[in-house]
């Protein structure tokens, strides 16, 4: 059958025909490509993505029974969709279009118009040939499930749960503990507002009361499969490890919180069990149990020192949370009784928030004093320490609180295997995108909010919870089916070698391995289309759709004619 | 009258980035060679090394890889893989005696139009420099 390929340059108004010679290109691009089995139809347009410039293109292919479409225009970031949507109104498959970028690349790089319509023209002659090499694909339309597993019941997992919860969409919550909040159960107060546990049991009983919402105590996740809108996953009890539900979901949220270190690790820090020294936790869990902060004699303390930020240096980030909350501590004291002496070392002040400042002021007004210092250790309760001026100093104290590093949760590792989604350098879970998608991870419909990405407070979780929520709505809205990627790779069964190299650099586990006929398989609804697996292939097995050698080659050969 | 050398450089650049860091090359009336012809792919480890085989011994006078930075790359890790490849492929044509300083790899991030430009007009002329490559004419492949 003779090619008919439509290959329409728009004009941009001046942006495209003041720099370039419009009908010298087409008349150029018809003359050098016209032939026995192919025809141009080439045309120019005023403005292509008007609407006048769609309904052109729409019956420009309908007239003339165009079997291809190059459109020669903007950058496809700017339009390629607009022209993909011209095309499905038609019986043309919008993979057999292609659009070509004549000014960006061509029209406003170039001030020479005979070299940049000579930019242009090789250019297009370049999309006229590949796109004789592209083939139809047809999209495929996938029903979605839209409910969600939220994995983790600390005030992320809640706030997550609760915002998504609704008629059509229902939650299923699993919190490995007996009990619902988290860490935030046991802190007296809560920073900023210091609005306190109610506001946690609160969102518990939200939580528990939302008929849409089931909650499943001592509970943690051992299987799951499926991708972006059909998950099948197998819960456990942890109590009774052969007391098994299946669910399905469209997606789930990693919500699973923090750990602290071990202080004892960090050589600068020794004490016995027997010394009054603290953590930050054991201190918040001894004001809200018993009311009061005392010393294991059962008399208050005179004579307190915290500690910021051990294990900094080794652990090689931040906490972010803790010197915001070792004053909120170094408070509780003073406001038991402004008598105690409390002195606060810090190396540095991470202050993040905008009223931190405040609380660091009123810190220093109730008395606190607030060192800084270069190096500091402990041995039972005597501190030592270097200020900043060089000079050392050594303290006795009667109670010493120290503020440990947030750490994964120590599931972290064995859930990352079951949700094949990689852990960063520090051992959290790693997002997609640390700048434009910090709750998204390389599994999409797997999200990761709170603690289980890294360390930050309440008010930080929670906008991650509500963020994951937010994707996972426009994602997967009830009742809709969602189009998977069509520009997938695929294996071709008969040359692969079964050497498993595209397993290996695929990040998305997207590849299986086919022990009967020892080949790889590619699980097109995991694929991303990237394409690394192609140039891993020692044996040129795999195809990329749309993105084949032969079409690159294709526009190689054109641009080095 | 011998014609004037104008390269010919086979640029493949990924999608999020450098394709976008030379759209905005474009929108910011940056002025670079026409020696550059961008071949988009969706992430530079698409590029199979065979790409830049086939385009120096299809006559091309530099091939250019454009990704994101290590680190950014929309797909994760793909750009680690893509700089191993090109490594290995820089090996490759030192020990069969090609002329390596024809290959170049940067990352260009989608904000740096400016290091598009850059690049463009510093690689093609470094190529300008080392003059024709006739591998067309001298390999029998
Ligand atoms: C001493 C101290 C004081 C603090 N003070 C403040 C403050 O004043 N203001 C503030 O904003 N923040 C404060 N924070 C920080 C605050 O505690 C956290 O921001 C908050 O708890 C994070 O909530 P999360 O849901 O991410 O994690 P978590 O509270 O750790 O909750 C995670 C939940 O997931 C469950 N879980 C873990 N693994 C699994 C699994 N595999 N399967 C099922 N469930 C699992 C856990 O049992 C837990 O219930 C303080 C922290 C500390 C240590
Ligand atoms: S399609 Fe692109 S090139 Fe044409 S008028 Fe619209 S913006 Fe300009
Ligand atoms: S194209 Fe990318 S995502 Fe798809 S299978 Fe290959 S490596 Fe994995
Ligand atoms: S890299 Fe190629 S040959 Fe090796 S397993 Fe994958 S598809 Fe088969
Ligand atoms: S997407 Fe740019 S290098 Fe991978």
């Amino acid at each position: 059958m003779k090619k008919k390929i439509g290959v329409y340059v728009c004009e941009c108004g001046p942006n495209i025909a003041d720099k370039v010679d419009i009908d010298k290109i087409i008349e150029t691009v018809v003359a050098a490509n016209n032939s026995e089995n192919v025809e141009i139809i080439g045309d120019r347009h005023k403005l292509l993505c008007s609407a006048a410039g769609k309904v052109f293109l729409e019956e420009e292919i309908k007239n003339k029974e165009l079997t291809h479409m190059v459109v020669a225009a903007c950058s496809p970031r700017d339009h390629n969709s607009t022209f993909i949507n011209v095309c499905k109104k038609t019986e043309l498959n919008p993979y057999l279009y292609k659009m070509v970028n004549i000014r960006e690349h061509c029209a406003w790089i170039i001030p020479d118009k005979d070299k940049a319509t000579n930019k242009a023209i090789e250019y297009i002659q370049g999309g006229v040939a590949r796109v004789q090499y592209q083939t139809e694909l047809i999209e495929k339309k996938l029903d979605t499930n839209p409910d969600v597993l939220v994995i983790g019941g600390g005030i992320a997992g809640i706030e997550a749960a609760i915002s998504l919860a609704g008629k059509k969409r229902k939650v299923t919550l699993i919190e490995r503990s007996a009990v619902l909040g988290g860490k935030s159960v046991f802190l007296k107060e809560l920073l900023p507002s210091q609005a306190g546990k109610e506001y946690i049991n609160k969102r518990i009983k939200d939580l528990t009361d939302n008929e849409n919402i089931q909650v499943f105590l001592n509970t943690e996740i051992e299987k799951i499969i499926g991708f972006l809108g059909n998950f099948e996953i197998i819960l456990s009890d942890v109590t009774n490890k052969d007391k098994k539900t299946e669910i399905k979901t469209g997606a789930t949220i990693v919500a699973t919180g923090f750990g602290l270190s071990d202080v004892t690790e960090f050589s600068n820090i020794n004490y016995d069990t027997k010394d009054e020294v603290y953590t930050s936790l054991e201190i918040e869990k001894m004001l809200s149990e018993k009311g009061k902060l005392k010393l294991s004699s059962g008399v208050p303390p005179k004579k307190v020192g915290l500690i910021h930020c051990v294990g900094r240096d080794e652990k090689k980030y931040c906490s972010q949370i803790c010197c915001n909350y070792m004053m909120k501590i170094a408070n509780y004291f003073k406001k038991q009784s402004a008598k105690i002496e409390v002195k606060e070392f810090y190396k540095d002040l991470c202050l993040p928030h905008k009223d931190d400042q405040k609380l660091f002021n009123l810190t220093k007004k109730n008395g606190v004093d607030l060192v800084r210092i270069k190096e500091v250790s402990l041995n039972g309760t005597k501190i030592k320490y270097s200020r900043i001026d060089g000079t050392i100093e050594e303290n006795e104290f009667d109670m010493v609180v120290v503020a440990p590093p947030i750490i994964p949760s120590d599931s972290t590792k064995n859930l990352s295997e079951i949700l094949d989604i990689p852990l960063d350098e520090f051992g959290f879970f790693q997002e997609a995108h640390l700048s434009t998608n910090p709750v998204g991870t390389s599994t999409d419909g797997i999200f990761i909010i709170g603690n289980a990405q890294g360390p930050r407070g309440i008010s930080n979780s929670i906008l991650m919870a509500h963020a994951a929520s937010g994707q996972i709505r426009t994602q997967l809205i009830p009742g809709e089916q969602i189009v998977p990627e069509v520009k997938v790779s695929e294996v071709l069964e008969a040359f692969c070698m079964g050497c498993k190299n595209c397993i290996d650099v695929c990040c998305y586990g997207a590849i299986y391995f086919d022990e009967i006929k020892g080949i790889s398989v590619v699980n097109e609804a995991i694929c991303r289309g990237c394409g690394n697996c192609v140039a891993s292939c020692p044996s040129g097995s795999i195809r990329l759709k749309h993105f084949t050698n032969e079409q690159i080659y294709q526009e190689v050969i054109e641009a080095l004619k | 009258m011998e014609k004037e050398f104008i390269p010919r450089i086979t640029s493949f650049v990924c999608k999020w980035c450098t394709y976008t860091g030379a759209d905005l090359a474009g929108t910011s009336r940056l002025q670079y060679p026409t020696s550059i012809i961008l071949l988009k792919v969706l992430c530079s480890s698409r590029i199979d090394p065979v790409f830049l085989i086939k385009s120096y011994l299809k006559g091309a006078d530099g091939v250019l890889i454009g990704g994101c930075h290590p680190g950014d790359c929309h797909y994760e890790t793909g750009n680690y893989h893509t700089r191993r490849r090109f490594k290995i492929l820089t090996e490759i044509f030192s020990t069969l005696g090609l002329p390596k300083e024809r290959l170049r790899l940067s990352w260009i991030s989608a904000s740096e139009g400016p290091k598009f430009a850059q690049v463009s007009n510093e690689f093609t002329d470094k190529i300008e420099n080392l003059g024709p490559n006739n591998a067309r004419e001298n390999m029998f492949l």
